[in-house]
C-alpha cells in the first residue's frame, strides 16, 4: 500500500471535508487542559503537532482526553434493547445495535493498543455484540507521539509507544509542517485513494526521522522490564503496598472510569411512562473501586476495603487479563488514572513500589 | 402490568423547606400528564386544594423543626403505605441543619435580637419561637422508605422511583460519589482547573449537574456512607483552604451529617 507525504494543512482540510459526509471524531479541546473526541463540524479547529518545534504544547494528549476514544465504542447510558409485554405477560426484546459508520481520527498509540485489547476482550467468550457492531463499522486514524503527553505518561514502559495494530491509517509528523500518511488496511487505503495526496518516496526514512526525534527514554520508565513488573505484581497479594496507596483513596471510581481498558458495566430496566407495557434496558459504566461494586445478594461485600479493591484493579491490568490474553499488559500507560486522581494515586507508582518490594523480598 | 398497584394514591406534603422540590416535580411537564394517568394525586398543595385520608405513596418535603411538625409527620406516616423523603431538607436537614451547631437561645438571639432571647422565656406570645428547637431529618422522627436526595431533587430519580414502585420492584439509588457521574459525562475534574469540590464525599445521582454547568459540588445530596473525610480535609488544606473555610464548605449542606461524624478534626 502506497504512503503519502502531505502538508499538514492539506491533510486537515481533507479531514474537514471528510466530516461533511462521514461521522468523524477528533480530540477537540473542551477546556484549557482537556480534550474530548467530538464530532468534527465545519467550524472545528483541528490541530496536529509540529515536528520542528518540540517546545510547542502537544495539541492533543491522550491522558487529557476524558473519556478515552474507546468509550465511543461502548458509551455510557447505552441502549441495549427495547422490550414490549404482550397480553399474556411475556416480554419481547428488540436489540438496538449501532451499525453507524464512524471514523476516529487522532488516536494515540496507547489508545490504539487499548482498542486492540478491547477488541480481543469483547470478542472472547460470550462476545459483546454491541461493542463489536460499533467496532466493525469504525475506522481508526492513528497519530504517532514524538513527545510524552505529560508527567503521568509511561507508554513506552507499558509497551504501547510503537503500537499501530488496529489503525486503518497512521499519521507521523514530519519536518516542514508535513505529515507521513500510511494506510495500514484496505479500508484505510480506500479512504485515501481519492485524496490526491503526493506519494512518499521513502517511508522508512520518514519513520526513522520521527523515531529519532523522540526523547530517550520516552516518559517514565520502570526499573525493570515490563515482564518483571508483571511478575512482581502477580506475587504481591500480601504486600503492604496496597494499604499504603489506599489510605487517601476516595473510592470514587475515577481511575476505572477514565481507563481505556476498563469495561465493567451495570444494566438498568425502565418502562415508559407513556406506555407502561414497553420499556428499555440501558447499561452504565461501573467501576471496581466503588464501595458497592463487589456487594452481592444478602449484603456481603467481598472487597470491602479500598486496599482490596485497589489490588483487584491493578491485578486486572497486570496479571488477570494478561494471563487470559497471552501476555501483553492491559495497562497501556496512558496516564489518565494518575492525572485524574485528586490524591495522586498513580498505577505507575504502585507498580514501581511492588517491584521494589519484590526486589527486597528476593 | 402484573404487580402494579392499581393507580396508587400519591400525596405531597411540605415541612420546613422552600418547596423547590415540589416545583422540580411539577417541572416534569413533558411527561406529567402521562404520569397522572398512572397515579392518582390526592394531595398536593403546590398544585391543588383537595385532600384525602389515606395514601399509597406520601412524598414529604422539608425538615422537622417543631414538635407539632413531628406530630404531623407521624400522622402522615400512619396514613401512608410508603413514605418518601423528598429532597435534601427531608433527607438530612440540608442548609437548615446549620442551626444545630448553636444552642436554640443563641440562634434566637442572632436572628431576632437579644431582647427576644430574654422575652421568649417570659412572654407567652414568644413561646412558639422557643418550640423551634433542633432541626431534624424525617428519618429521625419516623421510618422513611426511600430518600430522594438533592437540592432540589433530580427529576430522573423521582421518575425512576415512581416507575419502580408502579412496576412493583425496588428503586435503587447507588451510594456512589458525584465523581462517578462527572467521569461518565466526561467532565474534567474541577480540581484540575484549580477549583475545589465536595464531589468525592457526596452522594451522586444528580448527573453532576452543577459541575456540568461550570460550578463545583457543594454536597447538597448528603455525605457518602463511607466518605473518606480525613483524606478530603487534607486535600482541601493542600489546595489552600484553612480549617475555617473547610468547615464552612462542609457546613453549608452537610451540617446534619458531619456533626455526628469526624466533624472538626485535628488541626
Amino acid at each position: 500500500m502506497g504512503s503519502y507525504l502531505v502538508e499538514r494543512s492539506v491533510f486537515i482540510d481533507w479531514i474537514s471535508r471528510l466530516a461533511r459526509h462521514e461521522k468523524v471524531y477528533f480530540p477537540l479541546p473542551v477546556s484549557k487542559s482537556s480534550f474530548r473526541f467530538s464530532r468534527v463540524r465545519s467550524r472545528s479547529r483541528l490541530a496536529l503537532e509540529d515536528f520542528d518545534d518540540p517546545r510547542q504544547a502537544k495539541p492533543f494528549r491522550a491522558s487529557a482526553c476524558i473519556p478515552p476514544p474507546v468509550r465511543l465504542l461502548a458509551p455510557d447510558n447505552e441502549l441495549l434493547f427495547t422490550f414490549r409485554r404482550d397480553s399474556a405477560g411475556d416480554c419481547h426484546p428488540t436489540p438496538v445495535l449501532d451499525h453507524n459508520r464512524r471514523i476516529l481520527a487522532g488516536v494515540r498509540p496507547c489508545d490504539l493498543k487499548a482498542i486492540a485489547l478491547m477488541d480481543r476482550f469483547q470478542g472472547d467468550g460470550i462476545a459483546d455484540p454491541y461493542y463489536l457492531a460499533r467496532r466493525g463499522n469504525t475506522l481508526l486514524i492513528g497519530h504517532d507521539c514524538l513527545q510524552p503527553c505529560d508527567e503521568y505518561c509511561f507508554c513506552e514502559a507499558a509497551g504501547s509507544l510503537s503500537w499501530r495494530q488496529g489503525a486503518d491509517i497512521f499519521l507521523t509528523p514530519q519536518p516542514q509542517a508535513r505529515l507521513l500518511v500510511e494506510p495500514l488496511t484496505d479500508q484505510g487505503a480506500a479512504l485515501l485513494a481519492d485524496a490526491g495526496f503526493p506519494a512518499c518516496s521513502d517511508v522508512q526514512a520518514c519513520r526513522a526521522r520521527a523515531a529519532a526525534r523522540r526523547p530517550t527514554p520516552f516518559a517514565r520508565q520502570f526499573k525493570a522490564p515490563l515482564a518483571r513488573v508483571m511478575h512482581a505484581v502477580a506475587e504481591s497479594w500480601q504486600s503492604p503496598v496496597w494499604e499504603r496507596h489506599a489510605g487517601r483513596c476516595f473510592s470514587c471510581g475515577t481511575c476505572n472510569l477514565v481507563c481505556p481498558t476498563c469495561s465493567c458495566f451495570d444494566v438498568r430496566d425502565d418502562f415508559n411512562v407513556e406506555d407502561p407495557d414497553s420499556g428499555r434496558r440501558t447499561r452504565h459504566r461501573d467501576a471496581c473501586m466503588l464501595e458497592d461494586f463487589a456487594e452481592v445478594a444478602g449484603g456481603y461485600n467481598f472487597r470491602k476495603s479500598p486496599a482490596a479493591r485497589q489490588r483487584h484493579r491493578v491485578m486486572r491490568k497486570f496479571v488477570y487479563l494478561p494471563q487470559r490474553f497471552g501476555g501483553t499488559g492491559f495497562c497501556v500507560g496512558c496516564g489518565r488514572c494518575g492525572r485524574q486522581c485528586t490524591v495522586a494515586i498513580d498505577i505507575f507508582t504502585i507498580a514501581t513500589d511492588l517491584l521494589a518490594g519484590a526486589g527486597e523480598a528476593a | 402490568m402484573k404487580n402494579r398497584l392499581p393507580r396508587p394514591r400519591i400525596a405531597f406534603f411540605d415541612m420546613a423547606g422552600c418547596e423547590g422540590c415540589q416545583l422540580a416535580i411539577l417541572d416534569c411537564e413533558d411527561i406529567f400528564l402521562d404520569l397522572v394517568d398512572l397515579v392518582e394525586i390526592v394531595q398536593f398543595r403546590e398544585a391543588m386544594s383537595e385532600t384525602a385520608p389515606r395514601y399509597d405513596i406520601a412524598f414529604v418535603e422539608g425538615s422537622i423543626h417543631r414538635e407539632i411538625d413531628a406530630d404531623r409527620l407521624r400522622d402522615i406516616r400512619a396514613r401512608s403505605h410508603r413514605l418518601v423523603a423528598l429532597g435534601g431538607c427531608a433527607c438530612h436537614g440540608n442548609v437548615q441543619a446549620r442551626a444545630n451547631d448553636w444552642a436554640p437561645a443563641e440562634n434566637l438571639q442572632r436572628v431576632h435580637g437579644a431582647d427576644t432571647a430574654h422575652r421568649v422565656q417570659t412572654d407567652g406570645r414568644y413561646w412558639p419561637l422557643w418550640a423551634h428547637t433542633r432541626v431534624r431529618a424525617l428519618h429521625e422522627v419516623v421510618e422513611v422508605d426511600y430518600l430522594l436526595r438533592g437540592c432540589p431533587v433530580d427529576r430522573d430519580e423521582f421518575l425512576h422511583l415512581v416507575k419502580r414502585l408502579l412496576a412493583g420492584s425496588r428503586p435503587t439509588f447507588p451510594a456512589q460519589p458525584v465523581c462517578v457521574e462527572c467521569r461518565r459525562h466526561g467532565n474534567e475534574c474541577v480540581f484540575l482547573q484549580g477549583e475545589t469540590c465536595l464531589g468525592q464525599v457526596t452522594r451522586g445521582g444528580c448527573g453532576a449537574v452543577c459541575i456540568g454547568g461550570g460550578y463545583r459540588c457543594d454536597g447538597c445530596r448528603g455525605l457518602l456512607p463511607d466518605a473518606n473525610l480525613a483524606s478530603h480535609r487534607q486535600l482541601l488544606r493542600e489546595r489552600g483552604l484553612d480549617a475555617e473555610a473547610i468547615d464552612q464548605r462542609y457546613r453549608l449542606f452537610l451540617s446534619g451529617e458531619i456533626t455526628d461524624r469526624e466533624g472538626t478534626d485535628e488541626q
